[in-house]
């Protein structure tokens, strides 16, 4: 099926089409990478909505990238729970591990950092997301374990 | 008053995302006595019970089902929304119960549409949550193989993240597939919600609480945790600088103290409690020598809190009260989702106060001006959000005034760096490593 | 119809009786209390309670509550912050959040002066600022298009902009974009916001975040001048504003007349004023002297010329109107020629039947409509913008927009609206009155001419006479009035026959090498007179600024003496002629500032016109038309050529689909023996079976055409 179609196919599902913008931004994102133009452009086709509405309603919610980011991603809680057993140490372990600064992707395009705010894995801090697969909890000796099996990947 | 599995009942001992492991436990028997009641019957068990809810408003769950109105009076579908968006910092209790009791939420969801006489269920589950995503839809997909629908359908829908998608009327606006813009009230959304259309939408845990309920009945409910105004037991969210953090399903009225140091075992590596945040984020901070409280709405309301989410983080003498303070603006800061004035102008303005103080920068009036601003946040905002910003970073300031105050004397922060917080690196201040609430001169 | 419930509310002490369901802002007016606001404006929809600048306390409310999303209750007590000192901290709290990060840029500001934002702070608003930081800064300003720049430092996000264009004009184009403090007003990809509606978020926007590129630095409030009149590029008769400073037009403002724009304008009507300054506009009378040469003359010489060439014409004159004339000039112009000369041919600009007054009704009747029709294939927003604005609130109050009347619902609803909008509205009156829409209050027919006034001119011709004109053979003087005419490839085609021809127009370039004599024309915003829009509304211009030249009625008076026909130069005596003959005697003073509609008229037998044969081929039939940014105005605003369509074809839904086109695919566009290559667009206003494509492009293409990818 073609994203339009598979786009058209969520949209019947609901009683308005136009709740399964969510949904849509979602697939073409992961068939693009990113929410570029053109893949704005095919939502807003398959939905009948303009692309400028499509960026609105995208750039509003973090899990949408409007920019490129890295084939994977690796997002670190730094909100309360996490920051009080020890969030900045294992973000820093990160930023060490992969060469890059938080929000910025390594060279070669293979990893994506980014500190996140409550996960949702408070009492098992720190709660780190491998492209959105929880690890919890990781203290910063074993970001290194991390960092080689996701370049293994 | 203690620990009381209604919730997760059955859930150590088995593997409840099972269907069949799920009914063994007995699940999926209230569903059936509930549609052998009229639907105002299993409203009223719901009145009885008074069960609140447990995303943070703590509503009558009764009160706000009776206010759908009948098909008669407004010929329009009505809709069950549930709202599973957890993002309130220091929560994580739904994300435990969507992956270990699904088929309970599932039955809480169609017991829920007989007693407003719906015939969809949308569930809106925050989008970082995949692994439970593919739990609750799979308990779906046998729930719905096994034809315990009956003409009822169910959609998951997954948010993409943002907090203010957990406040009602914003999820509403999400689902809808708009910006997760909060609406104006009135129109609430028993009269006009998705869609227009009349509509019931409830956190999981009070949905999921509602099969126990018709098991028990309203009354029999009502007689645990702590009546009649906190009935029942809840989940609450462990965490912070306590030794065994985690959910745990308590009856309501069970002691703070008793959470923190006997169930969480205390606080690790000797150090001392200093405060604990006792609701979520979004309330008022309690003092070391406040903890002696029961977990209830009557008793949080004394002294000055809130049960809110049910997330207790527990907070020891390393943290810094003004670095946690700016931790928690920029997460508001953050989240705000800019349609009104005062939290989107004013979420930023206290960020960019608690810089100040926090680099020794400030002058005691900027901490007057602090409060100011909180000041004229409170009560102005088109939702809860600005709220919720503003109130636990004026306890702050008036439960630890004098940590705040040192800041300014001394011209520094006073924990010299060693405070847990130090150089925590929030959301709004990546790609740039810079504040960016301010700009460079 | 009952009575509408009154309710009792009291505002600050104030007692006010309003009808039930009033909003609140309107009650503590209707008590004479303003309430301050910034998001609110009822013209974009339900109140959305975004900026809380009108935060008052209610009586039984804990908090302060938004007075613009509640309306009045019985018994109600609200105390704004005139008396209530917790919604005075409040709206001093809101100022105080907008002004933070709010630039000191009033004295580069186009908005300074007439600015709500200086205006509530003056009222409502802290005198100092307690914020120290440095403001967020954004690169400023930027072109959203080339006639509307927006400066996001400026902004207060009060979103009634992006509302404007999803919900008003439905563009979908200008947005919101990112989250919170981070919010910035967008357009996709930072492409220009091209739309025919955009102009009207400058006179949305509260401060000076979108402003008129055309404006920018031209003026300040207290050095110009608002000249009441009515815009004349469109037969819907726009009332306008038209700002002048030291004698030019400066800007074109809404000027909001309930029942024909609502306050809207389009862009053509907003931003095509410069071309009263074209650098080919003519200011002085020319005369041929070569074959492309021309030499300025005198008036005096002028009228001579003039003279002799209707003298020798002999009687063969035909003269081609353009639609632009006000009914003044038409009808001095037809008195010298039909009575004076005895000349009575004309080439009208279009037909408009008198039978549709029958079904007269505002426009504004749309809008509340049950059942839209658009018939004629012509895109409405191309003919008459303001219409398509109509069709649309009409929709979203739930209406059914139809294209074709075979429905039962066109028959049996007591509210139906008609559009012809095309070709062919010779068909209207027959099908108006078979429907039965002179018998339906609410109801109505209106046909969109081509032109701003053809009403009005065919209305002054025939009152100047009655006499049946003759087509002259060949044609001794061709007059060409008006500079629509003078680009009628129809009438150049008349011109090449004719022995001598005469122009009156503004634009110098067209003319060259086929006009013998040009007499400088003015513009609808140089004069004083009336226009008759579609609705069959007589409205009033007013002069905004004086022509190069003199008026027509000034030289037509000179040049009818020497017929012996009496002329008075004044228009308001030249209306009183024509008013006893056609509008019942209206008196020219009294048309009014917000011209009333006359009830419609008594449905006399109508012609049932002659079956047209529509024109039939293989294919998807061509609806070629002429786009709304085209025309000598258009041409002279470099501005607004972005505007301009693409080369573009428009399919239905269900043609696109047959056909495996998708949105935005390049077709190949063939009928008998050329083909172009355009840009596919679906759009669901179109039937299926026919295409559409602007008229530039569409030139060498036949009736019909086939379509493939």
């Amino acid at each position: 099926m073609t994203l339009a179609e598979q786009i058209q196919e969520i949209a019947a599902g609901y009683p308005q089409s136009r709740s399964a913008v969510l949904p849509a931004l979602r697939l073409a994102q992961e068939q693009y990478g990113w929410l570029s133009p053109e893949a704005l452009r095919e939502v807003a086709d398959a939905l009948d909505l303009t692309p400028a509405y499509c960026q609105a309603v995208a750039s509003f919610y973090d899990m949408f990238h409007m920019k490129p980011v890295g084939r994977h991603l690796v997002e670190v809680c730094t909100n309360i729970s996490c920051a009080l057993v020890g969030a900045q140490q294992v973000l820093e372990a990160f930023e060490s591990e992969l060469g890059v600064r938080t929000g910025e992707t390594t060279e070669d395009g293979d990893v994506t950092l980014r500190a996140l705010e409550c996960a949702g894995g408070c009492g098992w801090g720190t709660v780190v997301a491998i492209d959105h697969r929880y690890r919890e909890p990781v203290r910063p000796e074993d970001v290194p374990t991390i960092v080689s099996e996701l370049r293994d990947d | 008053m203690t620990e009381l599995a209604l919730v997760l009942a059955g859930a150590d001992e088995r593997d409840l995302t099972r269907l069949s492991e799920y009914r063994a436990v007995g699940g999926y028997r209230a569903l059936e006595k509930a549609r052998g009641m009229d639907p105002e019957a299993v409203i009223e068990e719901l009145l009885t019970s008074n069960l609140r809810g447990r995303g943070g408003a703590f509503f009558p769950m009764g009160r706000k089902a009776s206010f759908i109105p009948k098909p008669d009076d407004v010929p329009k579908p009505r809709y069950v929304v549930v709202n599973a968006d957890e993002s309130e910092p220091g929560t994580f209790k739904d994300r435990e119960l969507m992956f270990r009791v699904p088929h309970r939420l599932i039955e809480g969801c169609l017991i829920t549409a007989h007693a407003i006489r719906s015939q969809n269920v949308f569930i809106y589950i925050r989008g970082e949550y995949l692994a439970e995503f593919e739990v609750v839809r799979a308990a779906l997909d046998e729930a719905r193989d096994e034809g315990l629908f009956a003409g009822v359908t169910v959609v998951l829908h997954r948010g993409a993240g943002a907090y203010i998608c957990g406040e009602e009327s914003a999820l509403l606006e999400s689902l809808e597939g708009k910006r997760g813009q909060p609406r104006s009230r009135p129109p609430y959304p028993a009269v006009s919600g998705l869609y227009a259309a009349p509509t019931l939408i409830n956190n999981v845990e009070t949905v999921a609480t509602v099969p126990k309920v018709i098991e028990l009945g309203g009354a029999e409910y009502a007689k645990i945790g702590a009546p009649p105004n906190s009935t029942g037991t809840r989940l609450f969210s462990l965490s912070g600088n306590v030794v065994r953090g985690g959910n745990y399903e308590l009856e309501l009225g069970t002691s703070l103290n008793d959470l923190i140091f006997e169930i969480g075992g205390g606080i690790p590596n000797g150090r001392k409690l200093k405060a604990v945040i006792p609701g979520g984020s979004s309330v008022p901070v309690l003092t070391a020598d406040e903890v002696d409280t029961p977990l209830e709405h009557d008793a949080m309301t004394e002294r000055g809190s809130m049960l809110g989410s049910g997330a207790v983080i527990v907070i020891d003498d390393r943290c810094c009260m003004v670095q946690l303070g700016l931790r928690v603006a920029q997460f508001y800061m953050h989240e705000s989702c800019g349609k009104c004035t005062p939290c989107r102008e004013g979420t930023r303005w206290m960020v960019q106060l608690l810089h100040k103080i926090e680099d020794g920068r400030a002058e005691h009036e900027e901490l007057d001006l602090l409060l100011s601003v909180c000041d004229r946040i409170l009560g102005k905002c088109l939702c809860p959000l600005g709220d919720a910003a503003a109130m636990p970073i004026a306890s702050y300031v008036s439960k630890f005034r004098d940590e705040f105050r040192a800041h300014i004397d001394e011209g520094s922060c006073p924990f010299g760096g060693e405070s847990s917080l130090e150089g925590v690196l929030a959301p709004v201040d990546q790609h740039t490593h810079a504040p960016v609430a301010e700009v460079p001169a | 119809m009952s009575a509408p419930e009154l309710v009792t509310v009291t505002i600050d002490g104030r007692e006010v009786q309003v009808p039930k369901g009033t909003g609140l802002v309107e009650t503590a007016l209707a008590a004479g209390i303003e309430i301050p606001v910034f998001c609110y404006e009822p013209r974009l929809g339900p109140a959305i309670g975004a900026c809380r600048m009108c935060l008052v306390e209610v009586e039984g409310m804990p908090k302060v509550q938004a007075a613009c999303v509640l309306s009045a209750q019985d018994g109600m007590v609200v105390s704004t912050a005139q008396s209530s000192s917790e919604a005075a901290e409040a709206q001093n709290a809101t100022l105080e959040f907008i002004l933070v990060n709010h630039p000191l840029d009033c004295p580069v500001c186009d908005k300074g002066g007439e600015c709500p934002l200086q205006d509530l702070t003056f009222r409502w608003g802290p005198g100092a600022t307690r914020m120290e930081f440095p403001k967020r800064t954004f690169e400023k300003p930027i072109p959203i298009s080339p006639t509307i720049a927006l400066d996001r430092e400026r902004c207060i996000l009060c979103y009634r902009c992006t509302r404007f264009s999803e919900g008003v004009s439905e563009d979908g184009q200008l947005i919101a974009e990112n989250r919170g403090a981070a919010s910035v007003i967008a357009t996709f990809q930072d492409e220009p916001y091209k739309a025919p509606f955009s102009g009207n978020i400058i006179e949305l926007c509260p401060v000076g975040a979108l402003t008129s590129t055309q404006y920018r630095f031209e003026a300040r409030p207290w050095e110009i001048q608002n000249v009441p009149t009515v815009c004349g590029m469109c037969p819907v008769g726009c009332n306008v504003h038209a700002t002048t400073r030291e004698g030019k037009v400066k800007r074109i403002l809404s000027r909001n007349h309930p029942e024909v724009d609502q306050g809207w304008l389009c862009d053509k009507g907003r931003f095509a004023y410069a071309h009263v300054r074209a650098r080919d506009r003519i200011a002085d009378p020319l005369k041929r002297v070569g074959q492309r040469r021309y030499e300025e003359i005198s008036w005096e010489e002028a009228l001579d010329e003039a003279e002799r060439m209707l003298r020798s014409a002999g009687g063969r004159i035909v003269t081609a109107l353009s639609g632009s004339e006000t009914v003044e000039s038409a009808y001095a112009l037809a008195k010298l020629l039909r009575r004076g000369l005895g000349a009575h041919s004309a080439v009208l600009p279009e037909e408009v039947d008198p039978a549709l007054d029958a079904f007269r009704a505002p426009l504004s009747a749309i809008g509340e409509a049950e059942i839209v029709v658009v018939l004629g294939g012509d895109p409405v927003v191309e003919r008459a913008p303001i219409v398509d604005l109509w069709i649309r609130a009409a929709r979203r109050n739930g209406a059914q927009v139809l294209t074709s009347t075979d429905d039962e619902r066109v028959r049996s609803s007591d509210r139906v609206a008609l559009i012809w909008s095309g070709p062919g509205g010779e068909a209207l009156p027959a099908l108006a009155a078979d429907l039965g829409i002179a018998d339906k209050p609410g109801s109505a027919a209106f046909h969109l001419p081509e032109t701003a006034n053809g009403r009005g001119v065919a209305d002054a011709w025939a009152a100047a006479g009655d006499v049946d004109p003759e087509d002259p053979e060949p044609i001794g003087l061709l007059i060409v009035s008006g500079d629509e005419a003078v680009a009628n490839p129809a009438v150049r085609a008349m011109a090449e026959g004719a022995e001598a021809v005469l122009a009156i127009s503004m634009f110098r370039t067209p003319l060259i090498g086929w006009v013998d004599l040009v007499l400088p024309g003015t513009s609808y915003l140089e004069r004083d007179g009336t226009y008759v829009n579609l609705e069959g509304r007589l409205q009033r211009l007013r002069r905004a600024v004086i022509p190069p030249g003199p008026d027509e009625l000034a030289w037509l008076a000179k040049l009818a003496e020497r017929f012996d026909v009496e002329l008075s130069p004044y228009p308001s005596q030249v209306f009183a002629e024509i008013s006893a003959i056609a509008y019942g005697g209206l008196d020219y003073g009294l048309v009014g500032e917000h011209a009333p509609l006359p009830p419609p008229a008594d449905l006399g037998k109508v012609q049932k016109p002659k079956r047209v044969r529509a024109a039939s081929g293989k294919g998807l039939r061509l609806i070629a038309y002429r786009p709304l940014f085209s025309g000598p105005a258009v041409e002279r605003v470099p501005e607004l050529h972005f505007q301009r369509p693409g080369a573009e074809v428009e399919l239905s839904p269900d043609d696109a689909r047959r056909l495996g086109v998708a949105n935005g695919q390049l077709v190949h566009v063939k009928s008998n023996g050329t083909s172009v290559e355009l840009r596919a667009r679906v759009t669901r206003d179109l039937a299926a079976g026919a295409v559409r494509v602007p008229g530039p492009y569409a030139s060498d293409l036949g009736t019909h055409v086939e379509v493939s990818p």
